[in-house]
């Protein structure tokens, strides 16, 4: 196997949202599906949350791909902490409407109310849970008129838990949860996306041992495992530069490699 | 570009410290599985022990005036010709000084060896019942015990050996010093277990050996001891007053016998009567 193999399977893991990386696993297929059906109902909020690295930036990445040709959706990947900012932005972004100096939530909902829209635009909101309480509160107030519909993405702890059931409790919103990887999960991801950037033979070299390890590392996490699989394959492309690939073997991945790219990644305390 | 070689050191370490914990539970498992080991294997030894110095016992303890008495008189002792056996490994001694008729009779039977532990388990399991029923298995053979009794028992024959056995002190000295002390630890060994249990059978075995060993005093309170225990046990009330009649009080011997007469039928007993009465039986 050339380096370049190596190198390519390596770019693979890197730690980008692209929805064209998006991979099709089963679990995750139905709950997209459920979030794209979501959608269509009259709701006023969703709400998408779950463990850092379970793919939520790529699901909502991937939704307004799937929706930006039908419908019109904004999404917001970094939140726009200050309010008249934000107002603002939204004002621009779906009433076309560029307002000059401060916009507060009073000025905003009259321009919401001056213009109809012929369909209700979706609003996709990343990172939710930096947004303040009392701007989350005028975002609640702003979907209870129907006018834009929301869906927000949450980081699943203690206190985002507190914030959805403060402002959402009382809502009409559908929640999803998004989970870690389960080992055969994993292991369609890993081949998938290496055999989607036609590195076939390195797809192969995952075996359920090695991915059992992976596994047991990153608990599942997408995050993690393709910031060990990114180190994963430096490390063979060092060892293949130095020509050293004969002494860890290419048929499948060893454990000490995968324990090596963990204790570079920090996964492993050593 | 990754330094790969440092990783390979870090990932090293790290192997190194995660078989830390497997090491220590291994080496203390060995450790501790070593001890268990030796602990049973010196249990064993101490088990093992004692039955070795009884098998010993027998080969190296060639007394045959000990054979003569216990074969005739000790009907606890099923395997009558174990003891005679005894008498087989010092004939040649014993005959060349013994009467060879006397002898014939114990020639005549099996060779065998007869364990004093085995014989002593037997003892320590056997219960009353066990001397109950003696007596009427005794009547049956107990006149060609006698007969065995009246033809190889007289005294001068014992004395006689006893002076063989001096002889033969002088010549191996080591043979009988060994035998003697592993008689004295049987007894010893039996004291300690009927302080234990207060088994009849175990006293009256104890009495029994101190006849055979000569120690009548002994023998006569532990026999009374046994008979305090259990006064329906035949072969206590002979070894007693056998030895009184050892011990010189041959009247207060025939006297117990009547008296043990009225309440027992004891056919052994009766005959020891005669024998007493008679002045076979000195």
């Amino acid at each position: 196997m050339s380096s370049s193999i190596y190198l390519n399977s390596k770019d693979v893991f890197l730690d980008t949202v692209n929805s064209k990386d998006y991979i099709q696993l089963d679990r995750v297929s139905t709950i997209y599906q459920s979030l794209k059906d979501s959608i269509k109902k009259p709701l006023k909020m969703i709400l998408l949350y779950g463990k850092p690295g379970t793919g939520k930036s790529m699901f909502l990445t991937k939704l307004y791909n799937d929706l930006s040709s039908d419908q019109e959706v904004h999404i917001y990947k970094t939140p726009i902490l200050d309010e008249s900012e934000f107002y603002k932005t939204l004002a621009q972004d779906i009433f076309s409407t560029k307002y000059n100096g401060e916009l507060n939530f009073t000025q905003f909902m009259k321009i919401v109310d001056s213009i109809s829209l012929d369909s209700i635009p979706v609003v996709l909101l990343d990172e939710a849970q930096l947004y303040s309480d009392i701007l989350m509160e005028k975002i609640r107030l702003l979907s209870d008129t129907r006018t834009i519909k929301f869906v927000i993405t949450l980081h699943k702890t203690e206190k985002e838990d507190l914030i959805a059931k403060e402002h959402f409790q009382t809502r009409i919103w559908e929640s999803i949860e998004l989970e870690n990887a389960s080992p055969i999960e994993l292991k369609i991801y890993i081949q998938k996306k290496l055999m989607k950037a036609n590195c076939f033979d390195t797809a192969n070299m995952f075996t359920n041992k090695s991915v059992n390890k992976i596994f047991k590392l990153t608990n599942g996490n997408y995050r993690d495992t393709n910031k060990l699989l990114y180190t994963l394959f430096d490390i063979y492309t060092s060892y293949d530069e130095n020509h050293q690939l004969s002494s860890i073997g290419t048929t499948y991945v060893p454990s000490k490699l995968i324990e090596m790219s963990a204790i570079h990644t920090g996964l492993i305390n050593a | 570009m990754l330094n790969t070689r440092d990783l390979e050191q870090r990932w090293l370490r790290y192997k190194i410290k995660s078989y830390v914990p497997y090491f220590t539970i291994l080496i203390s498992t060995v450790i501790i599985s070593a001890i268990i080991y030796t602990f049973l294997n010196s249990d064993k030894k101490e088990t093992t022990y004692i039955p070795e110095k009884t098998n010993k016992a027998p080969t190296k303890a060639p007394i045959t005036k000990e054979v003569v008495l216990n074969t005739p008189k000790a009907p606890i002792v099923k395997e009558t010709p174990e003891v005679k056996s005894i008498n087989s490994k010092e004939p040649p001694v014993i005959i060349s000084k013994v009467q060879e008729k006397k002898l014939s009779n114990v020639k005549d039977d099996s060779l065998k060896l007869a364990p004093s532990l085995g014989f002593m388990k037997n003892i320590q399991h056997a219960t009353l019942p066990y001397y109950k029923e003696e007596p009427t298995k005794k009547h049956e053979k107990i006149s060609k015990i006698v007969e065995e009794t009246q033809e190889i028992e007289p005294q001068e024959s014992i004395q006689e050996i006893v002076v063989i056995e001096k002889e033969e002190e002088k010549e191996e000295a080591q043979q009988i010093n060994i035998k003697r002390r592993d008689d004295s630890n049987d007894i010893r060994d039996i004291i300690k277990r009927f302080k234990k249990n207060n088994n009849p059978a175990l006293s009256l075995f104890v009495a029994k050996k101190y006849y055979e060993l000569g120690e009548y005093h002994k023998a006569y309170n532990y026999a009374l001891i046994t008979n305090q225990i259990d006064r329906d046990i035949d072969a206590s009330w002979i070894i007693f007053t056998k030895s009184l009649v050892k011990l010189n009080q041959k009247d207060m011997a025939i006297k117990t016998l009547k008296k043990y007469l009225e309440s027992s039928h004891s056919g052994s007993a009766k005959i020891l009567l005669d024998e007493i009465v008679s002045g076979k039986f000195k």
